[in-house]
């Protein structure tokens, strides 16, 4: 993809290996050790759950991605985008999967902010594991009902974004 | 869940039982059978192109994704959980949900950090505006989540986009969330 990211994550890491280990009293040790054991658990099912969401949006018609999420589709595909995302009640493997599965097949960047920004929010399996259990349902209730619109209007401004971008010459 | 575990030593055993735990296994098993279903419906060459298509991107994601990993444990050892929970619970009003807002951008960790924090916050005072504002905020823009998945597996242009327009909604949330009238507990009913 792009080396940009790739150079920007290893310069940040660089930076933040001589903050810590500046800083003394084990705070690299301990950030290492975090690292470890997130890489481990993460890394071998991110790369199942690549394969598995390649070969599923494989069976998915490119041309009905690109008619429901692709550039055509304009509002809707952020609708239909945020819809997606709300459904999908796992945690970021799966979710960044299937967004990066869609990208690959045509899908326009504000439907991917929108189905992004949807799973954030609802993620479902996060609410029943840790927000009801902490916090209580009604300040779920709450919460999901003052965030509900975000993933739309996170689409919509992005759509905006890139028209404008578009409209100035160069 | 596992924040506090990272503190000491490796258990290597029980660390790698659940990196290849059951839920591993439901991966592979799902891969399996897309793989298969994808070869039986399309085809051999679509298989092998959706195969080649796949070991690239892995190949291109991996360093990357390590990479973020390191980055992310270290700033997860750097954050100052005390004092944030402090400087929040001690603000309200719109300079409250302005640094809700930043402080759910700088908290690194998956939820098991971030509700834990959400819950401190709820018990020393904060009002539901800064709730709701905090944890958007984490969802939509949590830094860590943009190092680890967004900027690696969708790239820098989608990531900086979604960064610029979800940063104002989290504050929007707040508000909002202050205008619903649904008692979160008696005090505030």
């Amino acid at each position: 993809m792009d080396s940009l990211g790739a150079i920007l994550i290893y310069l940040t890491a660089a930076w933040l290996t001589v903050v810590a280990l500046s800083r003394g009293t084990g705070t690299f040790r301990r950030g290492i050790a975090r690292a470890v054991e997130q890489a481990l658990t993460l890394v071998p099912r991110m790369i199942f759950a690549l394969i598995a969401a390649g070969f599923m949006v494989k069976l998915i018609p490119t041309e009905l991605i690109g008619r429901y999420l692709g550039a055509e589709a304009g509002f809707t595909g952020i609708l239909i985008g945020s819809l997606a995302g709300l459904l999908v009640p796992s945690g970021p493997v799966i979710a960044f999967a299937i967004a990066a599965a869609f990208a690959n097949q045509g899908a326009a960047v504000p439907a991917l902010v929108s189905f992004v920004s949807a799973w954030s929010i609802f993620a479902a399996h996060r609410v029943v594991i840790f927000e009801i259990p902490l916090l209580g349902a009604r300040f779920t209730a709450v919460r999901l009902l003052s965030a509900f619109p975000l993933p739309v209007v996170a689409g919509s401004l992005s759509l905006l974004a890139l028209r404008l971008a578009e409209a100035i010459p160069r | 869940m596992s924040d506090e575990k990272a503190a000491g030593g490796f258990d290597w055993r029980s660390l790698l039982r659940q990196s290849f735990g059951p839920s591993f296994w439901i991966f592979v098993a799902a891969a399996a059978v897309m793989g298969v279903i994808c070869y039986l419906v399309l085809g051999e060459k679509a298989f092998s192109s959706a195969t080649a298509r796949d070991s690239e991107l892995l190949l291109d994601l991996l360093p990357r994704v390590v990479a973020a990993q390191i980055v992310a444990g270290l700033v997860w050892a750097l954050f100052p959980r005390e004092r944030i929970s402090a400087l929040l619970a001690r603000n309200s009003g719109h300079r409250g949900l302005m640094l809700a807002a930043l402080g759910g951008i700088i908290t690194p960790g998956g939820p098991a950090s971030a509700f834990p924090l959400l819950a401190i916050l709820a018990g020393a005072g904060a009002d539901r505006g800064i709730l709701v504002s905090y944890i958007t905020s984490w969802a939509l823009l949590g830094v860590q989540r943009m190092i680890v998945w967004d900027i690696p597996l969708m790239g820098v242009d989608f990531s900086v986009l979604r960064f610029a327009v979800s940063l104002p909604l989290p504050i929007l949330a707040g508000y909002i969330a202050r205008r619903i009238s649904i008692g979160v507990d008696p005090a505030d009913a």
